[in-house]
């Protein structure tokens, strides 16, 4: 038994419960994707859309299930790709750690252009002027605070996307509710058509994509204070409350569709609704969604720079990113290099004039490829996992075997239904790239790579006391 | 279900459950270290999937650890709080407290620490301390007390109650006074657990890994314990180090 854990230099053992949930909580920023949701499943699936987001919380279900395997059984900083290597060995972990650093990077990006935008989008509301400063500052100013933020701590970070996600949540629901029960009196709207099976299906991949980021919890393993307790919560707690907010969103959207589109258009005249649902609203439901991508950033940074900080350890990644701040114990040089990286796309995107609508929308796709992947490796993992430590149940084989290949075809139509070839042509480059980096690494970090999955293990100061002598 | 869903449907309506639970802890403790979920299944003819889970909920409570091979089991550290090991004091620490005793006209106490539990392993005759279990219970207001929470910086500092006027409650100010028993080594607390008492504490620390076993006091009258003492300090310090191999 080690004396030192392997991810000593993280704050071990510190953050409450809270402060666990609040990381998978902003990450998946769910208000955000309230105001996204019903309209983008609707769009495919008409008025079944309900079954589309249900399918998708149950396929959800699933990967909490696999994920709450590994939680409970092992604290690690690199989350799911920690997990994997338990169960799949270097291979396996190698694809999950790279999916999770496209899936997580993307997610920072894409939610810095969305909290660009939609001040962007606010702003205009008010004075209608040219506003692409307006987006760079934007951009800037919010890197630079979740720097500072996420080397401060998780436990200041984690109190600070609490209060701003549940603030967003609410707001987003307060005007949802309150618009949908006070509908414009006017004819009403034609009743949406069916989706059928189809329709359902298709449905599927955005409802999923709302969920991703609900597993970023498990990369504060090392950092939770009861992590086999609070961890596998905070998922499942995640997971749960966002399809609960996504089935309502929905519910309210079919029976008043009116308003979510006349709120959530961006531009200076809010669309055709404007007029019923007056002017205070849109700019409400801006505030809710700037500060939800704003949170969402800060969250996703967390683990992303935890993954980069595990795989630094492994000696997978350059070991610089292992480097942690002397005070507050946070994987400081990973923030410091990864920040700016991130920050690049969505400065230049706005500067080129590209429609943060489309910047948005490609990044997150990418990204919801990456973390599907993820999702659908650490489902592959858990039975062997268990049955490499002998506590193999048939309910975990059964979990794996529904959730394993639902999430191969979700990620197919993701690929096969994308708007232009950009998509398929990114993975295709990415996972090109990652089986070069898989070839070369082999060839020089042979040793490395076979020892990735370090956790934090059971160390002797753990055991009770007459064991520790032994 | 997380552990402590599981923990919240366990309810006293389920004996079969808690006793499960407290056979298993026992067949940990009897096998020793690295037995695996499948043995204790085995052993105590509980299906697979309940005994996994049991487990998991044990080591979530930290009852339980997982071994690095994350197949065995051992005991956690949290389990020494379910049976204290009975303590004793060598004699030749005792000789020790007696040539204390004769050097100074306070009340010298010499205890020891359990987890997050102080227990008398000498305590002076002449002037008999407080309870024990009274000092654990407010570890913030004595100088004891402050030396095992210095000692474990993660604890929450929060709750503390107010046993006089002149008790430390407020967390920041109370993180301060801990940050300086750090610093110093040397605990004081004045008129803050009893009104007209005090004391002074120092740490015994184990050679080699310098980890804190013990606490040495000197308890008086609030008003001397608030002068700087150092000659006092120093013979305590002196004793402390001498104390230091005997117990650890």
């Amino acid at each position: 038994m080690r004396a030192r854990s392997p991810v000593a230099g993280l704050r071990r053992r510190e953050l409450g419960p809270l402060g666990v949930l609040a990381q998978s909580v902003a990450t998946t920023a769910p208000a955000g994707a309230m105001a996204a949701v019903p309209l983008l499943v609707t769009a495919a699936a008409g008025r079944d859309a309900p079954w589309s987001v249900a399918i998708a919380a149950v396929l959800v279900g699933l990967v909490v299930a696999s994920i709450a395997v590994f939680a409970r059984r092992m604290a690690a900083a690199g989350g799911l790709y920690s997990f994997t290597a338990k169960g799949l060995g270097p291979g396996g972990a190698y694809a999950c750690a790279v999916s999770m650093v496209l899936g997580y990077a993307l997610l920072v990006a894409a939610a810095l252009v969305g909290a660009s935008w939609y001040a962007r989008a606010l702003v205009e509301r008010l004075w209608p002027v040219d506003t692409t400063a307006v987006g760079v500052a934007v951009v800037v100013v919010l890197s630079a605070a979740i720097a500072a933020l996420a080397v401060r701590g998780v436990r200041l970070a984690g109190r600070v996307m609490l209060v701003v996600e549940g603030a967003s949540i609410a707001l987003i629901l307060v005007v949802l509710v309150t618009l949908a029960v006070r509908a414009p009196a006017g004819p009403p709207p034609p009743p949406l058509p069916p989706g059928g099976l189809t329709g359902v299906a298709a449905g599927v991949l955005p409802a999923v994509a709302a969920f991703i980021g609900f597993d970023s919890a498990t990369a504060l393993g090392v950092e939770a204070r009861r992590p086999f307790a609070s961890v596998p919560r905070a998922v499942a707690v995640t997971a749960g409350g966002a399809a609960l907010l996504y089935l309502v969103a929905m519910v309210v959207h079919l029976a008043a569709p009116a308003v979510l589109p006349a709120l959530t258009v961006v531009g200076p005249d809010g669309g055709p609704g404007a007029a019923v649902i007056g002017t205070w609203a849109p700019v409400l439901l801006d505030a809710g969604i700037i500060a939800s991508f704003g949170a969402c950033t800060l969250a996703a940074l967390n683990t992303l720079v935890r993954v980069l900080f595990s795989l630094a350890r492994e000696g997978v990644a350059p070991a610089v990113l292992g480097r942690t701040h002397r005070r507050h114990l946070t994987p400081a040089a990973a923030v410091g290099l990864s920040v700016p990286l991130l920050a690049l796309p969505p400065v230049v995107g706005t500067l080129a004039g590209v429609a943060p609508q489309d910047l948005l929308g490609g990044l997150l796709a990418v990204a919801t490829v990456g973390f599907l992947a993820a999702y659908l490796l650490v489902c592959l993992a858990a039975p062997r996992f268990l049955r490499r430590i002998g506590e193999l149940t048939p309910a975990v084989v059964v979990t794996s075997w529904c959730a394993v290949p639902v999430l191969a075809v979700v990620i197919v139509v993701a690929l096969w239904r994308s708007a232009g070839p950009l998509l398929p042509v990114t993975v295709g480059i990415v996972v090109l790239a990652a089986g070069a980096g898989w070839v070369a690494l082999r060839r020089t970090h042979a040793a490395q790579l076979d020892g990735m999955g370090v956790y934090d293990e059971t160390t002797a100061a753990d055991l009770h006391p007459a064991d520790r002598a032994r | 279900m997380s552990p402590t869903e599981a923990a919240r449907t366990i309810t006293g309506r389920q004996p079969q459950a808690v006793r499960s639970a407290l056979a298993i802890l026992e067949a940990v403790a009897a096998a020793g270290i690295g037995t695996t979920a499948k043995d204790i299944s085995a052993e105590l003819r509980i299906p697979p999937a309940t005994t996994y889970r049991l487990l998991n909920l044990l080591v979530a409570e930290e009852y339980l650890v997982r071994l690095p091979d994350l197949r065995g089991f051992a005991l956690g550290r949290r389990a020494a709080n379910l049976a204290p090991t009975p303590v004793t004091t060598p004699t030749a620490a005792r000789a020790v407290m007696e040539r204390l005793r004769s050097r100074v006209r306070w009340g010298a106490h010499l205890a020891g620490y359990l987890g997050h539990r102080l227990v008398f392993l000498d305590p002076d005759p002449d002037h008999p301390p407080v309870d024990a279990g009274e000092l654990s219970r407010h570890l913030h207001a004595s100088s004891l007390g402050r030396l095992l929470l210095a000692e474990h910086d993660d604890e929450p500092a929060t709750g503390a109650a107010r046993l006089t006027p002149h008790t430390v409650v407020d967390p920041r100010e109370l993180a301060g006074r801990l940050a300086e028993v750090r610093a110093t080594g040397l605990a004081r607390q004045c008129g803050e657990f009893r009104a007209e008492h005090g004391c002074l504490a120092v740490g015994v620390r184990a050679p080699g890994d310098g980890r804190l076993v013990a606490g040495l006091a000197l308890t008086g009258p609030a008003a001397r314990v608030a002068a700087p003492n150092d000659d006092l300090v120093e013979v305590l310090r002196a004793h402390a180090a001498e104390l230091g191999p005997l117990l650890a």
